[in-house]
């Protein structure tokens, strides 16, 4: 069977620019988070509830955009409770955050079943793509313009993270409550409330790629749908050295292994359930692989994990 | 009609159904030792503040290696090949943990994230040995699973009129011994140092690197074991069914809701594997998936440990 090489390289492409924005949204969230000491490993249960709602409200309404709201609606209540949690009482956070993604993992699935009790029926309607036909198009149209404005407004996103975290006054405050809580408080920032806001734009993010997951992953909802993709995001920022240039590094060349790896699996035609699975570990021993070379140099705001008491 | 059940059912199926039901008692030691072995595992890793999150793939490379060991060492005489693949399987989630704790020592690499990635890992790895290498030759149709393992490969019953196996008592003993190696030499300081502050157990002079390693390696070959326990005290085969379910995750809950005392995990362990059979069959009776069950979980966790928070006022956990 010959495919012509450029198809490969065009598809490759087109589904590393269709996956990535999912982890750039979930990055850019926990990298806020993480840098002001809170870290959200909640973060599968909160998408899993938002990508869930998307679906039931897209079904429902048959409009995304309010899909979107109230998936990033669902986020910011569970994430606002997260936060209440870590932050104000103090509950280890992993442990917190682990509690947080049992809960969504679980009521997703369950909500869904109540409201669809025979499987999904309606067609899911999803956001189009940036030019209707983007098939006239060579080369561009398949790897760009057949994306929908979410994956450019990931692009935005890393950009606005970057400038937000270096250049402006709540940005270094963000990070100042992560490096040195001590400090910061007695320069008269309110911790705890930096924190509280660090940790909900990130759960607020969470609910964006759990929308943006349902449009542009799996066609309907099922258990476990994001099956681990989304912990891979602490690994990609882990990676990245929590800075956002680097994580849209991270995510789209984990992509690319990943979209290499599928590519190969359909062309060399393995039965399901054979070398296939060896081929989809590939993009995760990858991103271990990396460690050597830069989790070396990865290092932690200094009082991640750490919640803080006044005085 | 959901959730129309009736109050009565549901408290009675919640917490009388698991010692009423036929099997139900079997169940609850079944998880017990899942529960309570992983349990441990993760807890000492947690002393040193080491957080194991990969328990679950550390598992599933445990029950491989039961069948890796039985397919490829078939030659070994029974009682040696028995204990092969227990020892097999402990080794397996010991050399699956190696790698985070390898990266941990040598590089600093943060074992939240390394564990979290190996997770997948083995859910591919398990299905790619379950698919080939250890897949049974006589599958008819539907998704692949391994041989049978045959009556004297199994852990037998203590009494025969009660499915309580042998893996019970083994279980509890791990547990008394780990509780009086941890709790009551000077291992427990030195453990509890590092995991305090790396820094003051530096000048304390304690040896991190190989608290550490030893803490780490222990919780992967434990929930290795897990794995054999499983696989030869209840399951008997390995199937896609087997891994579907996140028993690491529950693991951890135990080892924080048994505040890493590896008795306290014990009980922790024993009243999470009676509540989710209860909770999955009070699922089944009011016709809900049984995944509430993790969302039950989930809240559990957090009632027990704000509950921790607000008896004493300090850090949670």
């Amino acid at each position: 069977m010959s495919v012509p090489l450029s198809d490969v390289l065009l598809g490759v492409l087109s589904t590393t620019i269709q996956l990535s924005p999912f982890y750039l949204f979930a990055g850019m969230g926990e990298i806020v988070s993480e840098q002001s000491g809170v870290v959200n490993l909640g973060l599968e249960g909160i998408m899993l509830m938002s990508l869930m709602t998307s679906f039931v409200v897209d079904y429902t309404t048959g409009n995304p955009w309010v899909a979107l709201l109230v998936a990033i609606g669902v986020a910011g209540l569970i994430g606002a409770f997260f936060a209440l949690t870590a932050i104000k009482l103090r509950m280890d956070q992993i442990a917190s955050g682990l509690a947080i993604y049992l809960f969504g993992l679980g009521l997703s699935f369950v909500i869904f079943t109540v409201v669809y009790p025979s499987g999904v029926t309606t067609n899911y309607v999803s956001l189009p793509p940036l030019i209707g036909n983007w098939k006239t198009i060579p080369y561009v149209g398949v790897v760009f313009l057949k994306q929908n404005i979410m994956a450019y407004a990931s692009i935005v996103l890393v950009v606005v993270t970057a400038f937000f975290l270096t250049r402006t006054s709540l940005g270094l405050r963000v990070r100042a409550v992560g490096e040195n809580p001590k400090a910061a408080d007695n320069m008269g920032v309110n911790v705890n409330k930096v924190r509280f806001l660090a940790a909900l734009f990130g759960a607020l993010m969470f609910g964006v790629a759990g929308f943006y997951f349902a449009g542009n992953f799996v066609p309907g909802f099922q258990t476990d749908i994001i099956a681990g993709r989304g912990f891979i995001v602490l690994a990609m920022i882990y990676f990245a050295n929590w800075k956002p240039y680097r994580t849209l590094f991270a995510a789209l060349s984990f992509n690319v292994v990943y979209a290499a790896q599928s590519e190969f699996v359909s062309i060399a035609g393995f039965g399901v359930a054979s070398y296939s699975t060896l081929f989809n570990m590939l993009p995760y021993v990858f991103l271990l692989a990396l460690i050597p070379v830069f989790g070396r140099r990865a290092r932690p705001p200094r009082f991640l994990l750490k919640p803080y008491r006044k005085g | 009609m959901y959730a129309g059940g009736n109050i009565e059912v549901a408290l009675s199926s919640l917490f009388l159904n698991p010692i009423t039901l036929s099997g139900g008692i079997q169940q609850i030691f079944v998880r017990f030792v899942l529960f309570y072995t992983m349990g441990l595992g993760v807890g000492l890793a947690l002393k040193a503040g080491l957080w194991n999150i990969g328990a679950q793939g550390q598992l599933l490379v445990g029950m491989v290696m039961v069948f890796v060991v039985y397919t490829f060492l078939a030659f070994l005489p029974w009682p040696v090949l028995y204990i092969a693949m227990i020892l097999g399987a402990a080794l397996g989630g010991l050399l699956w943990i190696a790698v985070p704790t390898i990266l941990r020592v040598k590089f600093g690499a943060n074992e939240i994230v390394v564990t979290i990635l190996l997770n997948v890992v083995a859910v591919n790895f398990a299905f790619y040995m379950l698919s080939g290498p250890i897949k049974s030759s006589g599958t008819a149709l539907g998704f692949p699973h391994s041989v049978n393992l045959p009556a004297q490969f199994q852990i037998p019953s203590i009494i025969s009129s009660l499915p309580i196996t042998y893996a019970v008592p083994a279980t509890i003993a791990i547990g008394i011994i780990l509780y009086l190696v941890v709790e009551r030499t000077s291992f427990r300081v030195e453990a509890n140092t590092v995991g305090e502050s790396t820094e003051t157990a530096r000048y304390a002079g304690i040896r991190i690197n190989r608290v550490m390693a030893i803490t780490m390696l222990a919780a992967g070959a434990l929930a290795g074991l897990a794995g054999a326990t499983y696989l030869m005290g209840y399951r008997y085969e390995l199937d896609i069914g087997s891994f579907s379910t996140n028993y690491g995750l529950v693991a951890i809950i135990c080892a924080l809701v048994g505040r890493k005392h590896m008795l306290g995990i014990g009980l922790a362990s024993f009243f999470f594997a009676y509540m989710t059979i209860g909770a999955e069959s009070m699922a089944l009776s009011a016709n809900v998936p049984t995944y509430v069950v993790f969302a039950m979980e989930g809240i559990m966790m957090f009632g027990i440990l704000l509950g921790y928070y607000l008896t004493e006022r300090k850090y949670l956990v």
